[in-house]
C-alpha cells in the first residue's frame, strides 16, 4: 500500500536488531540524517505523549498499589489491597452493572435510529443539509448544556415530557428521581445528543455504495424494500461493526450527562464507573484506590477491544 | 491490533460526503412517505432547542407557572439574557473556552502532523514500533487517567492553571493515524524533486505537504476543536476557580448559584450552544465532511 | 486502493483565512489575558470566598457579602457558589489540593476532621481575630468546642442551624395544643408526641405532622440523632474500631420514627418537596425542617411558631451543623490578604444579625444577646437550641452532605417505608459504617 522505495521495508525489519550494536560503520550517510530527522520530527508528539499518556499510565500503575491520598497522606506500597477491596465493593459493582446497562440500551438506539434516519434521508430528499443540520447540530452542544435542555424538560410539574404525557392521560413521571426511569431518562437525551454523529458516519457510507448494485437489483425486479435488505444493509455491514464498537467504547466510558441531571442518584441508580473513579479518588480522598478501579476499568476495555479484534478477523477470514 | 480498527475509517474519505442526492430513482410515493417522516422527527429534533428558547425568552414568573405554555402570559422578554450577561460569568468561560480550545487544536496539529509526517515518509529507526505504540495507545479511555493526571498536574503545581487544561488534552492518536494515512498518499515525486534541489525535511513538510494537506487538516483541526470546547471531565477536574472555567463547566456551577431561576438557566445554556452553532452553520460542508473523514477514528 | 482526494479546494481561501484569524486572535487574547504566565492569579484586592448557599440563604448571603465590599474598599470579596453537599465539598478539597484554594470558604463545621488533619485548611490566629474583636469568649460553649481540632481553632462559626420543629398556630390553637402564651404545648412522652400530632389530623384533614425525608439521608440522620441523642446515648466513630453505639436504643428511635408514617399522622411518601407544601398549604400542623425553611414559610404567610424537637426521651437534645469560615490551605499567603480575609469574616460574623433573618442562630454571642435579635420573632424563640446542639459523632467521613449519610439513607429508608425491619436496617447500616472504620483514615 505504501508507495515507499523498495529497499526501505528490508532496512527496517533488520534494523532493531542492528540498532542494539554499537554504531555500525557501514551506515550510509542518508540513513544516519533519516534517523535523526525521523526522531526530530517526532519529538514534539512524543515529549506529549510520554508526559501525559505514558506516564501517568505508570503513575496510575504504581499508585494503585498504595495507599495515596488526595490530601498527601500515604499508606505506602500496600500491593494488590486495593484489587482485592474493589472486587469485594458493591458499590463498584453496582457502577460497573449501571454502565454496562447504559451501555447497552444506549448502542441500540443510537445504531439502530442512526441507520433509519440515514436510510431515510438518503432515499433522495430533497434538502439534504437541513436533515444534516437538524440531527446533526445536538451532538455540537456541550454535555452541560443537553443537561441543561433535558432537565428541564424532565421538570415534574413544569417539564414539556410530563405536560405531553398528561395531554395523553399518562400519569406523570418522576424522570430523573425514580430509580427504574432514570437511567431511560438519560438514554433519551444522549440519543438526542449524539445519534446525529452516527447518521453521519452512516449517511457517508450509504452514498459510497455504487450505484451499479442497485441498478442490476432494479433491473432483477426487487423493491425499495428488498433494495435496502439485500444490497444496503450488507454493504453497511463493515460500517456497522466499526459504529458498534465505537458506540460501545463511547458508552462505556459515559459520565458527564449522568453527573449532571442526576449525580448519579437517585440513590445510586445511574452512578457510573467513571463517576465512581472520580468519586472514591475526589470525593473519597483516596486516589490509590481510585487509581486501581480505574485499571479494572482499562480492564475491561481492554477486553472488548480484543474481542472487537476477534470479531473482526473472524468476518475478514 | 487496533491497526485493523483503523485501515476501513482512513478509506472512508473517497467520494464525496456531499454526493448528490437523487441518485436513485425512487417512487415519488415513498420519496413522500419519506420527506413526512423525516419532517416530523426534525422537527421533535428541534424541540429541545425551541422549548430553551421559548423558556429564556419568558419572565422568571411566566417560565415556573403551570400549566406550562409556548406563550408566555406577559409576553417575550430578553431579561434573562440581559441578567446573565450582567452578572455571570458566560463571557468569561467563553473566551476561556476560545483560547484554550484554540490551543489544544494548535498543538495537537503541529505535533500530530509533524509526527505522522516523520512516520509516512522517512525512514527511521523505530519508525514501526513507534507507530504501533501510537496506534495501541488509541485504547486508553481518558477517564483512566484522570486520576494520575490530576496527581501529576497537582505535583507540577499546575491545578487552576491553563497549562493544566491545555497540556494533557493534547495527545489525539487517531489523529496521527488520520494524518498519516493521508501524507502516504501525496504522491512522492513532488518531494523528491525538492529533496534533489537540496530542500530540507522542514522546507519539504512546509511549503510542500502541508499545503497538499489542507482539507485533512481542516477536518482534524475541526475535531479536536469541538472535541476540546466540548470536553467536560478532565476540565471539571483540572480548574476550580471561577474565572478559569470552560464553558461547559461553567455552565454546570450556575445551576446551583441560581437554583430555580430558570429562564436564567435556559439563556445560559443557548448562550454556551450559540457559538459552536454559528461555526456550524458557517462551516457545515467542513464540519460533516470532517466527521465522516476522521469520525470512525477519532472518538 | 482508493485515492484520498486531496486537493485544496474544499476549504476555500476565504473560510481558512477566517478559521487562522479566530484561533491566532483567541491565542493572542488568551496569552494576553494571561499575561502568559498561565497561572490564575487573583487581582491582591480579590479575595476569593467560596460557599454553598443557594436559593434564599443564598440571596442573604450574596447581601451581607455586598455589604462587607461597601464598608471595606482595601479588598473586594469574589464568592463562588457551588451546589451543596458532595459537589462542593469534593470540589473543595481538590482546589485546596490543588494548592490555589480560595482566601477564604464556608464549611460545615462537621465536615473539618476531613479536611484539617490532612493539612487541606490552615489554622486561625487567635491573636489576629482578636485585633479584629473576634474573641474565644463572644462563641457559645458547645460551638467554641467544635471550632477545635487537634488544640487548634480550624472553623469560625457563623451560625449554628439545627433541626427544629415548625408549627401553624392557627391549626394548633383550634386543636387545643397551644398554650396560653401562644406557644406549643409542652410535649415530654413520645405518646403525647402521636396524641397531639392526631389532634392537629383532626384539625387539618390530611396530616399532623410533615416530613420529608424520601431519598434525602440528611433529613433521615437529623431526626433520627436528636431522638437518639435525647435518650442520652453515646455514637462514638473511633478509626480502626467497630462504632460504640446503644442498638436497642437506635432501634426504638427507627421503631418511633417510623410509627410516625402511618399515613396518618404523616405521610409514608414525603420528600421534601412535598413536606415543605404540605405545611406551607396548611395541611398539615407541624413540620419537621431545618431553621433555614422559616423564611419560606413566613412568606407562604403560615401562623408561625417554632421550637426544637420535643424532649420526648428525658435529655434536652438538637441536631444542629454550623455554617463555619475555614482558611484553606495557602501555599503562601500575602499579609495584606490575610488581614483583609480576618477583617472579612470579623465583619460578616459582626454582621450576623441578617444571617438570623434566614433562620440559623446566629453564633456571635453579642448579636445573639441584642435587643433586635430578642425581637426576632419565632426565632427568638429557639434560641436555646444552641445550648443543647449536637454535631455529627466526630469522624472524617461525617457531616452535612457527607457519605455518612448517605450511607444512613442507603439502610434506614426502606425502614421508615415499612419495607424493612428497623433491626435489620440499622445492622446492615453498623456494617458499612463498621467497613468504613476499619479501612485507614485517607485525610
Amino acid at each position: 500500500m505504501s508507495t515507499a522505495p523498495a529497499t526501505a521495508p528490508a532496512r527496517e525489519s533488520s534494523g532493531i536488531r542492528r540498532s542494539d550494536l554499537p554504531a555500525p560503520v557501514v551506515k550510509s550517510s542518508r540513513s544516519r540524517r533519516d534517523n535523526i530527522h525521523g526522531w526530530a520530527f517526532s519529538a514534539p508528539f512524543l515529549v506529549f505523549f510520554l508526559m501525559f499518556l505514558v506516564w501517568p499510565m505508570i503513575s496510575g500503575a504504581i499508585m494503585s498499589l498504595t495507599g495515596k491520598s488526595l490530601t498527601g497522606a500515604n499508606s505506602g506500597f500496600i500491593g494488590l489491597a486495593n484489587y482485592t477491596e474493589a472486587f469485594a465493593d458493591s458499590d463498584m459493582w453496582r457502577s460497573l452493572g449501571n454502565t454496562l446497562y447504559f451501555t447497552l440500551i444506549s448502542t441500540v438506539p443510537l445504531v439502530v435510529i442512526a441507520l433509519a434516519l440515514a436510510a431515510l434521508v438518503n432515499m433522495g430528499l430533497p434538502a439534504q443539509w437541513l436533515w444534516r443540520l437538524s440531527f446533526f447540530s445536538p451532538f455540537l452542544l456541550a454535555s452541560t448544556v443537553v443537561s441543561l435542555f433535558f432537565a428541564w424538560m424532565y421538570n415534574p410539574e413544569l417539564g414539556l415530557f410530563n405536560d405531553f404525557l398528561a395531554k395523553l392521560g399518562i400519569p406523570p413521571v418522576a424522570w430523573l428521581n425514580d430509580p427504574s426511569v432514570a437511567m431511560w431518562a438519560i438514554v433519551i437525551a444522549t440519543v438526542w445528543w449524539t445519534v446525529g454523529f452516527n447518521f453521519l458516519l452512516y449517511l457517508a457510507a450509504l452514498q459510497n455504495i455504487p450505484q451499479q448494485h442497485y441498478e442490476a437489483a432494479s433491473l432483477d425486479g426487487a423493491g425499495g424494500w428488498r433494495q435496502f435488505f439485500s444490497i444496503s444493509l450488507p454493504q453497511l455491514g463493515p460500517t456497522t461493526v466499526m459504529i458498534v464498537i465505537l458506540q460501545i467504547l463511547a458508552s462505556l466510558k459515559v459520565f458527564d450527562q449522568i453527573y449532571q441531571m442526576t449525580e448519579g442518584g437517585p440513590g445510586g441508580a445511574t452512578r457510573s464507573i467513571v463517576q465512581y473513579i472520580f468519586e472514591a479518588g475526589f470525593t473519597g480522598y483516596r486516589l490509590g484506590y481510585s487509581a486501581a478501579i480505574s485499571y479494572i476499568f482499562f480492564g475491561l476495555i481492554l477486553l472488548i477491544a480484543l474481542a472487537q479484534v476477534f470479531i473482526t478477523r473472524k468476518r475478514s477470514a | 491490533m487496533a491497526t485493523t480498527t483503523l485501515s476501513k475509517p482512513a478509506l472512508q474519505p473517497e467520494g464525496s460526503a456531499e454526493s448528490l442526492p437523487n441518485r436513485r430513482p425512487k417512487t415519488p410515493l415513498s420519496r413522500a412517505l419519506a420527506t413526512v417522516v423525516v419532517s416530523v422527527l426534525a422537527v421533535a429534533w428541534l424541540v429541545p432547542f425551541a422549548w430553551a428558547t421559548v423558556t429564556a425568552l419568558k419572565s422568571e414568573t411566566d417560565a415556573a407557572s403551570t400549566p406550562i405554555s409556548w406563550i408566555p402570559a406577559s409576553g417575550f422578554t430578553f431579561d434573562a439574557f440581559a441578567k446573565v450577561l450582567q452578572s455571570g460569568n458566560i463571557p468569561t468561560w467563553t473566551l476561556n473556552s476560545l483560547f484554550t480550545s484554540a490551543a489544544i487544536t494548535a498543538i495537537t496539529l503541529v505535533i500530530s502532523a509533524s509526527v505522522a509526517y516523520a512516520i509516512s515518509r522517512i525512514d527511521f529507526r523505530g519508525k514501526r514500533m513507534l507507530m504501533g505504540v501510537i496506534v495501541a495507545s488509541i485504547i486508553i479511555p481518558p477517564p483512566v487517567l484522570i486520576i494520575p493526571l490530576f496527581q501529576q498536574m497537582q505535583s507540577l503545581n499546575l491545578i487552576d492553571t491553563y497549562w493544566a487544561l491545555i497540556l494533557p488534552q493534547v495527545i489525539h492518536s487517531p489523529m496521527v493515524f488520520v494524518l498519516k494515512k493521508f501524507f502516504d498518499q501525496i504522491p512522492r515525486e513532488l518531494e523528491e524533486a525538492a529533496l534533489m534541489d537540496g530542500a530540507g525535511r522542514l522546507r519539504i513538510f512546509t511549503t510542500i505537504v502541508l499545503p497538499l494537506s489542507r482539507p485533512i487538516l481542516a477536518a482534524v483541526a475541526i475535531f479536536v476543536f469541538i472535541g476540546a470546547w466540548n470536553n467536560f471531565l478532565w476540565p471539571f477536574i483540572a480548574t476550580n476557580e471561577s474565572s478559569l472555567l470552560t464553558l461547559p463547566v461553567g455552565l454546570q456551577t450556575i445551576k446551583s448559584a441560581y437554583g430555580i431561576q430558570y429562564a436564567q438557566n435556559m439563556a445560559s445554556a443557548l448562550l454556551a450552544a450559540l457559538p459552536l452553532i454559528v461555526v456550524f452553520l458557517f462551516f457545515q460542508r467542513q464540519i460533516i465532511r470532517g466527521v465522516a473523514t476522521t469520525g470512525l477514528a477519532g472518538t | 486502493m482508493k485515492q484520498v482526494d486531496f486537493r485544496p479546494t474544499q476549504v476555500t481561501r476565504r473560510q481558512l483565512l477566517l478559521g487562522g484569524g479566530v484561533l491566532a486572535g483567541s491565542l493572542a487574547l488568551g496569552a494576553g489575558l494571561t499575561g502568559c504566565g498561565g497561572a490564575a492569579q487573583a487581582a491582591t484586592e480579590d479575595i476569593r470566598f467560596w460557599h454553598l448557599l443557594s436559593g434564599g440563604d443564598g440571596i442573604k448571603m450574596m447581601a451581607m457579602i455586598d455589604k462587607a465590599n461597601a464598608d471595606h474598599t482595601e479588598y473586594r470579596v469574589k464568592p463562588t457558589v457551588l451546589a451543596w453537599g458532595a459537589p462542593y465539598y469534593t470540589k473543595l478539597a481538590m482546589a485546596s489540593a490543588g494548592g490555589r484554594p480560595p482566601e477564604v470558604a464556608v464549611m460545615h463545621a462537621a465536615r473539618v476532621p476531613g479536611y484539617a488533619p490532612g493539612g487541606l485548611l490552615d489554622a486561625w490566629d487567635l491573636d489576629l481575630l482578636a485585633e479584629y474583636g473576634v474573641r474565644p469568649e463572644d462563641f457559645g460553649p458547645r460551638i467554641w468546642e467544635k471550632s477545635q481540632f487537634n488544640g487548634q481553632v480550624f472553623s469560625l462559626a457563623l451560625d449554628s442551624h439545627p433541626f427544629v420543629m415548625l408549627y401553624n398556630t392557627e391549626v394548633a390553637d383550634k386543636a387545643n395544643v397551644l398554650g396560653r402564651d401562644g406557644r406549643i404545648v409542652e410535649i415530654s412522652s413520645p405518646s403525647q408526641f402521636l396524641e397531639v400530632s392526631r389532634e392537629l389530623q383532626r384539625v387539618t384533614g390530611k396530616h399532623g405532622l410533615s416530613y420529608g425525608y424520601l431519598g434525602d439521608g440528611a433529613q433521615m440522620w437529623r431526626l433520627f440523632y436528636t431522638l437518639y441523642r435525647q435518650h442520652g446515648a453515646e455514637f462514638v466513630l473511633g478509626p480502626g474500631n467497630p462504632a460504640q453505639v446503644e442498638r436497642d436504643v437506635a432501634i426504638d428511635c427507627l421503631e418511633f420514627i417510623k410509627s410516625l408514617l402511618d399515613n396518618t399522622i404523616a405521610t409514608k411518601s414525603g420528600d421534601g418537596g412535598t413536606a415543605i407544601a404540605e405545611f406551607a398549604g396548611q395541611g398539615s400542623g407541624l413540620l419537621f425542617t431545618g431553621v433555614w425553611e422559616l423564611p419560606t414559610m413566613k412568606t407562604a404567610g403560615v401562623p408561625l411558631g417554632a421550637s426544637t424537637i420535643p424532649t420526648l426521651f428525658g435529655t434536652p437534645a438538637a441536631f444542629a451543623d454550623s455554617h463555619s469560615f475555614v482558611l484553606p490551605h495557602q501555599a503562601k499567603l500575602d499579609e495584606s490578604k490575610r488581614r483583609g480575609v480576618y477583617q472579612f469574616v470579623a465583619s460578616m460574623l459582626k454582621g450576623s444579625l441578617s444571617w438570623a433573618e434566614a433562620g440559623h442562630i446566629p453564633a456571635y454571642q453579642p448579636v445573639v444577646k441584642s435587643k433586635e435579635y430578642a425581637a426576632l420573632k419565632p426565632q427568638a424563640d429557639y434560641v436555646h437550641a444552641a445550648d443543647i446542639i449536637n454535631y455529627d459523632p466526630e469522624a472524617w467521613f461525617t457531616g452535612s452532605g457527607s457519605d455518612f449519610q448517605s450511607y444512613f439513607a442507603e439502610n434506614v429508608q426502606n425502614v421508615f417505608l415499612g419495607r424493612d425491619k428497623a433491626t435489620d436496617g440499622w445492622d446492615a447500616f453498623m456494617k458499612r459504617i463498621n467497613a468504613v472504620l476499619a479501612m485507614p483514615n485517607p485525610v
